[in-house]
């Protein structure tokens, strides 16, 4: 039996060498960006010859992940109140950078119901009338566009009827799975995902005007971590570049400063 | 020489002492819950009593402080239901008894333990495949292969069939008398003691009744209890006298001679053995030379066989019934059935008293 | 097809295994002799990763394992690494969560052997370690087989757990379960059927194979 214990470590350390495995760096990335940020890493890639780690998911969970150690080097947030949170708490290199402006839209797939409109005229009456069973939002207690579609609807004055009805994704991506995959009737769902091709062709949307969620304005923030290489910051500054923006743009989204 | 046993212990309750003579064979009997089976697992070192006392030839195998481990002690044990090693097969068991011969050695060794027990046909098959008998006959082969000084045996033969038994008391015995080790065999069953061992411990709730030579202790008990787990059924109450300057034995009316002295009267019990109870043949009436005759009447006759158990009731004593064994054919001879009048005599060596303690 | 995540899973899978199989196998002997009332509490705590949510036992390895834990800043001075987030932190929470799946076999299958057996093995002269090669092993194989085969499989399928304290890294912490999950929320349906229709294959192979063991168990005990 001694002589497990010191073989049974020897595993264990065996399997550090995998956390090793490569040193492309983890960065962690809103759900929103998972069409725009894989267009522009596969650019970045090519460009550079360096390789890049994506994991999407929300915001919250991220911040809260990094808050716990986690060793992303490279952080984009759908919300600049996450980075702040993480600049405070001393995590993050700098107070980070605006790299672009968020927009969400109403989202019904083929054959529901729903008729968009920014408006969301067809919205009120069907879910007045109860044709609207199930309407796909994005979590508003972790994921910045879920807090969007909150402002949204509350500002319609929809909020309250429509909470019975609603679906939450964990994140931006998965309110949009289920927005568009046919399970609900539609969603409140960010502008970048519809945009792409694998989502389009599911259904129609229609812009909500940004006033509509002024109080949850969507400003997409990034900064590095402390952990962060010289990949990760070459990244950053690439993200920032005229060739990076131009996606950002054909997915909809609003640059900085404009 | 003798292993001297000494074992005391709370759960289950023992309080037992005995020697048994080395080289023997010697039967522990008891009904069940004696603690016969828990004082072999002492013996074996399975079981770790409060107290024991366990010495062989001056070894001493547990005295309280030292608890000799069993691996250590040089016995075998052939448990209840065999337990051989399922996956092995019947020479694999034995060799697992032999670990400490080498290897070539091993094999050959294992192979005349296995023709020793009249099983060496059965070397290569695993346990499932044997018979009850066969799978017994490997259990001792492995048990005799380590050559103990004490071989433990836990009601062997109780789960054979009766025919099985037969020769396998037999062979018992043979291999005892090619291989004289001691042995101590644990069984419920007396007929069977008496046809293995040459002595008899008789056990009850964990103490020891009585102890001798096998045939002594069949034959005179030496208390009631003894006379009840010899399971000997005629057992009465009477009282002890002197009857014109003679001792007697009262039994209700009759006044029967004994082979002992009294002083004095006092109440007594006492027990006859059943074979001990002689017909008095209408041909042959009773003449000085007969003990004790007592006229009685058949109340019950059971045929088993070639020998039949006839109940008596005697004259004078209503309520009481004895048991007469007798040959079949005498039923027949001397006309005895249930309701015919008979005449019987116990002689006065075979009553055996015990006085109150 | 995802293949950094299905190797990924495997080496999982594998490491727990290492990791995994001898303590479970000394814990599972252990149990099987064990007289005592506290034995109830024991194996109810063994058994706890069987009846509780994976986010319960997400949180609490998180707990134990994350930045702020004691281990996790050790193992962080130690390797310059997170415990959590890291392939090391999901081994360590899959020996964990693994525990009921490695030991329940292995101990159904020691207490499965005779105690006749075992006592007839110390009257044969056999030391511990013999008596354990020679006659429990031997015996309780089937078991120690199926405690393998059924936490490879489990290993593989891990989800609520591996997310939590892995985090969703690729090459590091996204196994095959996880990677599935991502590829729908990518609309990726195709990698996404590939893949479970290779993780159900697997499991029902691994399922059909433990009940054949578990048979033969069964029939081993017929003596």
């Amino acid at each position: 039996m001694r002589r497990l214990i010191p073989l049974i470590l020897l595993a264990l350390l065996l399997a550090t060498p995998f956390a090793r495995a490569a040193d492309a760096p983890a960065i962690a990335a809103a759900a929103d960006l998972k069409f725009a940020l894989v267009e522009i890493a596969k650019a970045f890639e090519s460009d550079t010859g360096r390789s890049l780690k994506l994991s999407f998911g929300s915001s919250g969970n991220f911040t809260q992940q990094i808050e716990q150690g986690a060793p992303f080097e490279l952080f984009l947030s759908a919300d600049e109140n996450f980075i702040y949170r993480l600049a405070d708490k001393g995590l993050t290199a700098d107070r980070g950078a605006l790299y672009a402006i968020g927009r969400v839209v109403l989202f019904a797939p083929h054959g529901s119901p729903l008729k968009v409109d920014g408006q969301f005229a067809d919205l009120k009456s069907t879910l007045a009338d109860g044709r609207l069973k199930r309407f796909a939002i994005a979590n508003p207690e972790h994921a910045p566009y879920g807090r969007a579609a909150r402002a949204a609807l509350q500002h319609a004055g929809l909020w309250e009827a429509i909470q019975a009805k609603l679906v939450l994704g964990e994140n931006a991506g998965q309110a949009t799975q289920f927005a568009a995959a046919g399970s609900s009737q539609g969603g409140i769902v960010p502008l970048s995902l519809s945009k792409a091709p694998e989502v389009a062709k599911l259904g129609s949307f229609a812009l909500i005007p940004a006033e509509w969620h002024a109080t949850e304005p969507l400003r997409q923030r990034m900064a590095l971590t402390k952990k962060a290489g010289d990949t990760a910051r070459a990244f950053y500054d690439y993200v920032q570049k005229p060739a990076a923006r131009a996606v950002f743009v054909r997915y909809g989204f609003v640059l900085p400063g404009e | 020489m003798s292993l001297c046993i000494e074992v005391r212990h709370d759960a289950p309750r023992l309080d037992f002492r005995a020697e048994l003579p080395e080289g023997e064979i010697t039967a522990l009997v008891g009904p069940s819950g004696s603690g016969k089976t828990s004082l072999l697992r002492a013996l074996a070192g399975l079981l770790r009593p409060r107290h024991a006392q366990i010495t062989l030839a001056g070894e001493v195998w547990d005295d309280g402080e030292h608890h000799l481990p069993t691996r250590q002690r040089p016995i075998g044990f052939v448990p209840q239901h065999y337990g051989l090693f399922p996956h092995l097969t019947a020479l694999g068991n034995v060799e697992t008894s032999l670990l400490a011969v080498p290897g070539p050695a091993r094999r050959q060794r294992a192979l005349e333990c296995l023709d020793a027990a009249h099983v060496a046909e059965c070397a290569g098959r695993l346990p499932r495949q044997l018979s009850g008998g066969q799978k017994q006959r490997v259990a001792l082969a492995r048990a005799l292969a380590r050559e103990p000084r004490l071989l433990l045996l836990d009601e062997p033969f109780s789960a054979v069939d009766r025919a099985t038994r037969k020769s396998l008391y037999v062979e018992l015995r043979q291999l005892h008398a090619r291989q004289p080790t001691t042995m101590l065999l644990v069984t419920h069953d007396l007929d069977e003691a008496a046809q293995l061992a040459s002595h008899l411990v008789l056990i009850d709730a964990g103490q020891t009744v009585q102890a001798g030579p096998t045939v002594e202790v069949l034959t005179r008990p030496q208390s009631e209890t003894a006379a009840r787990l010899l399971d000997i059924p005629n057992l009465f109450g009477g009282r002890l006298e002197v009857h014109e300057g003679r001792p007697r034995l009262r039994w209700g009316p009759h006044r029967l001679s004994i082979g002992r002295l009294v002083d004095g009267d006092s109440a007594c019990r006492f027990a006859f053995l059943p074979q001990n109870v002689l017909l008095v043949r209408p041909d042959k009436p009773w003449g000085a030379h007969l003990d004790n005759p007592i006229d009685g009447q058949v109340t019950d006759v059971l045929v088993l066989g070639s020998e039949a158990v006839v109940w008596i009731e005697p004259d004078g004593l209503a309520g009481e019934v004895l048991q007469m064994r007798l040959p079949t054919r005498a039923l027949d001879r001397y006309r005895i059935a249930t309701g015919s009048t008979v005449q019987f005599s116990v002689r006065a060596a075979d009553l055996i008293v015990f006085t109150p303690q | 097809m995802d293949w950094p995540a299905i190797s990924l899973s495997l080496k999982l899978a594998t490491a727990t295994l290492v990791v995994l199989l001898p303590l479970a196998l000394f814990g599972a002997r252990q149990l099987a002799r064990w007289q005592s009332g506290a034995r109830p509490w024991v194996e109810g705590l063994l058994a706890l990763p069987l009846v509780l949510p994976p986010t319960v036992i997400g949180y609490y390895l998180l707990v134990a394992m994350g930045g702020h834990s004691p281990l996790g800043q050790w193992f962080e001075q130690a390797t310059g690494a997170t415990l959590a987030f890291s392939f090391t932190g999901l081994v360590v929470a899959s020996v964990v969560f693994n525990i009921p799946f490695a030991v329940q076999p292995m101990q159904r299958a020691f207490e499965s052997i005779d105690p006749e057996v075992l006592e007839s093995a110390k009257c044969c002269g056999l030391s511990a370690w013999q008596s354990f090669a020679r006659i429990e092993l031997p015996l309780a194989w089937p078991g120690m087989l199926s405690a393998a085969v059924m936490t490879f499989a489990h290993t593989l399928g891990e989800f609520g757990v591996v997310l939590m304290v892995g985090g969703n890294i690729p090459g590091e912490t996204q196994t095959v379960a996880i990677s599935i999950y991502d590829r729908v929320q990518s609309f990726d349906h195709g990698a996404a059927g590939a893949m479970s229709l290779a993780l159900l294959l697997v499991s029902l192979a691994t399922i059909a194979v433990s009940y054949g063991l578990a048979d033969r168990l069964l029939k081993a005990r017929r003596t």
